[in-house]
């Protein structure tokens, strides 16, 4: 590595200040997110059930295009648009996403706990 | 003041950049409208049920999911009507919609038992075909075929009769051996070639107004490595072989791109090549480029046209070696609406090319390609392919665009080609079109109304494909 590099790599760290993540623990990358998606399954055996008939096929497979389960960076954004919005994206669908994500018994109830649960925000 | 011409000329192009970008804007932001949702729940507090594209929905009074065949036959007697069995959601036409009561077999999934010797399984008619591959590896099988995406539930793929792609290869519905199925009285049938024989022939392809399949035993076959190639060629070619390219490749379909004068061939067949995985997702990003020149030069088909035949033509083949069930399906996570059709193979690029005529000439809107298959012939009363080899043409359009005035005018031409309609895509054929299309018609009708006399699982659509319309 040239002294280039390191003096880019300083200058970019005060630059970007509090944004920056230098520092720290580096963000996972596409392989670890989707191995880490493939793993994930609730605790719950109900919700269990139904993420894996339904959500799993989409959140846990990166061709999709969905927000992986577990990707915290991905999941930030839609669940700052508050939980009754996300809920109503989910039962009439949007963009990629079908209504009720094709989860065909999931109660309203259900979704919210799917949701919380691929977000990680309990970080199970 | 005088203007120069210079001046002039400038401000002029100025003035037409000007439009051409605002007029892009609003033409986008128009394209790019979600379409209207109905209603989270109707005034009855029942819970909306919309299909995968969006068009079909309804408010079930009842949602159910039975663990046990006993349970779903107790259901049955005692549910609201109609009972409408739903797999994965992926049909375009309304088979699914009712007011009455949504039946879901995910609770009955799985594999039941296998035969080593003869490679076949029995497997839950919940199971979706994407957990189906991983299961089947576990006793060294797989598909003969699988569709273009592995979503569906095996029993909504049998019951609408989905298909692959392959001279030699039959739909998935023509590989079952034998099947269970739960009429709307609560009997439970045991159906084959020799128990059952009229019930087995109705309603392998039974759209669940027959009753509801529960079990199912498959052929399948060891499992088999095979090299996947994807490469771009003119459509004119592509149409010209298309018999030859069917004859030299195990398994072989083509998307046919408008307003390119291209196609992707995609050819499959067995080998004994290293394993090569597939790579990243390349469709999905090529589709969404594809609308980006829809939106920017729709106006505009010879630039289109021109700009969309140098970036593709030049794209280099993908190719992939690996278990057959890992490449034949794909994800396909831009939402859609499609209409196909199966028609006489003597028929299929006659029509292709009719097909895009008119596509190019009227809908400039259109940006997903055609996709084009072959089927093999078989003996279900109810299958598109019954005693006919078939070649079959899908048209697709996006979610959020018109697809009703693009189908309206495609449909008279596969109509007119002979063409049967996949019963999970769109069409208008109601049950007198119908009846002079299928041969053994009456009697499939006969074998319904003997299981369900009241219509238990009938709801409006199907009273209309199968009664009375």
């Amino acid at each position: 590595m040239s002294l280039d590099t390191p003096l880019r790599m300083l200058l970019g760290c005060a630059l970007l200040g509090a944004f920056a993540s230098c520092g720290g623990p580096p963000p996972p990358s596409p392989a670890e997110l989707a191995a880490r998606a493939a793993a994930l399954s609730p605790r719950e055996p109900h919700l269990a059930d139904l993420y894996a008939h339904s959500c799993r096929a989409c959140h846990a497979e990166p061709r999709a295009n969905a927000p992986l389960t577990g990707d915290r960076g991905a999941w930030k954004a839609r669940l700052a648009k508050g939980m009754p919005a996300l809920l109503q994206s989910v039962l009439t669908g949007v963009n990629g996403m079908p209504a009720g994500g094709q989860c065909f018994t999931c109660t309203p109830r259900d979704y919210e706990a799917l949701i919380g649960f691929m977000a990680d925000e309990d970080g199970r | 003041m005088t203007v120069s011409r210079r001046t002039a000329i400038g401000l002029g192009i100025g003035a037409a950049g000007a439009v051409l970008v605002g007029g892009t804007v609003v033409r986008q932001r128009r394209l790019d409208r979600e379409p209207p949702s109905p209603p989270v729940t109707d005034a009855d507090g029942r819970v909306l049920w919309r299909n995968w594209s969006g068009i079909a929905s309804s408010y079930p009074a009842a949602r159910a999911a039975p663990e046990s065949e006993a349970a779903l036959a107790e259901l049955m007697r005692s549910t609201p009507t109609p009972i409408r069995p739903v797999g994965a959601g992926h049909s375009f036409t309304a088979l699914v919609p009712t007011p009455g009561t949504l039946l879901s077999l995910d609770g009955l999934h799985g594999l039941v038992g296998h035969d080593p010797d003869t490679h076949q399984a029995t497997l839950w008619a919940g199971t979706r075909l994407g957990d189906l591959g991983p299961a089947l590896v576990a006793v060294g099988q797989e598909m003969l075929s699988l569709p273009d995406i592995n979503k569906q539930s095996v029993g909504g793929a049998i019951g609408t009769a989905t298909h692959g792609t392959g001279t030699g290869y039959q739909a998935i519905h023509a590989t079952v051996k034998d099947f269970r199925l739960v009429t709307a009285r609560g009997e439970i049938l045991e159906c084959s070639p020799e128990r059952n024989p009229e019930v087995f022939a109705a309603a392998r392809v039974g759209l669940g107004a027959f009753g509801v399949i529960t079990q199912v035993t498959l052929q399948n076959r060891a499992l088999t490595r095979v090299h996947k190639r994807v490469y771009v060629q003119s459509l004119e070619q592509t149409a010209a072989d298309w018999p030859a390219l069917s004859k030299a490749h195990d398994k072989v379909e083509f998307f046919a791109f408008p307003f390119s004068g291209l196609a992707a061939i995609v050819a499959t067949d067995p080998t004994d090549a290293a394993l090569q995985p597939r790579g990243p997702d390349q469709d999905t990003d090529t589709l969404l480029n594809l609308k980006r020149l829809r939106d920017l030069l729709g106006p505009l088909p010879g630039v289109r046209r021109r700009i969309t035949h140098a970036l593709m033509a030049g794209l280099p083949p993908e190719e992939s070696v690996d278990d057959s069930w890992k490449l034949l399906s794909n994800e396909r996570p831009v939402r859609f609406n499609e209409m196909e059709f199966h028609l006489p193979r003597e028929s299929q690029m006659v029509a292709l090319r009719e097909v895009m005529e008119v596509i190019e000439r009227g809908h400039d809107d259109v940006f997903f390609p055609l996709e084009v298959r072959s089927i093999a012939p078989d003996d279900a009363w109810l299958s598109p392919f019954y005693g006919r080899d078939s070649g079959s043409l899908a048209i697709h359009a996006y979610y959020k665009d018109d697809y009703q005035r693009l189908f309206t005018e495609i449909e008279p031409i596969l109509r007119r080609h002979g063409g049967r309609p996949h019963w999970g895509k769109l069409h208008s054929l109601k049950a007198r079109d119908l009846a002079a299309l299928y041969p053994r018609w009456g009697e499939a009708m006969d074998v319904r109304r003997s299981l369900d006399p009241d219509g238990r699982l009938l709801n409006r659509y199907l009273r209309e494909l199968l009664v009375d319309g």
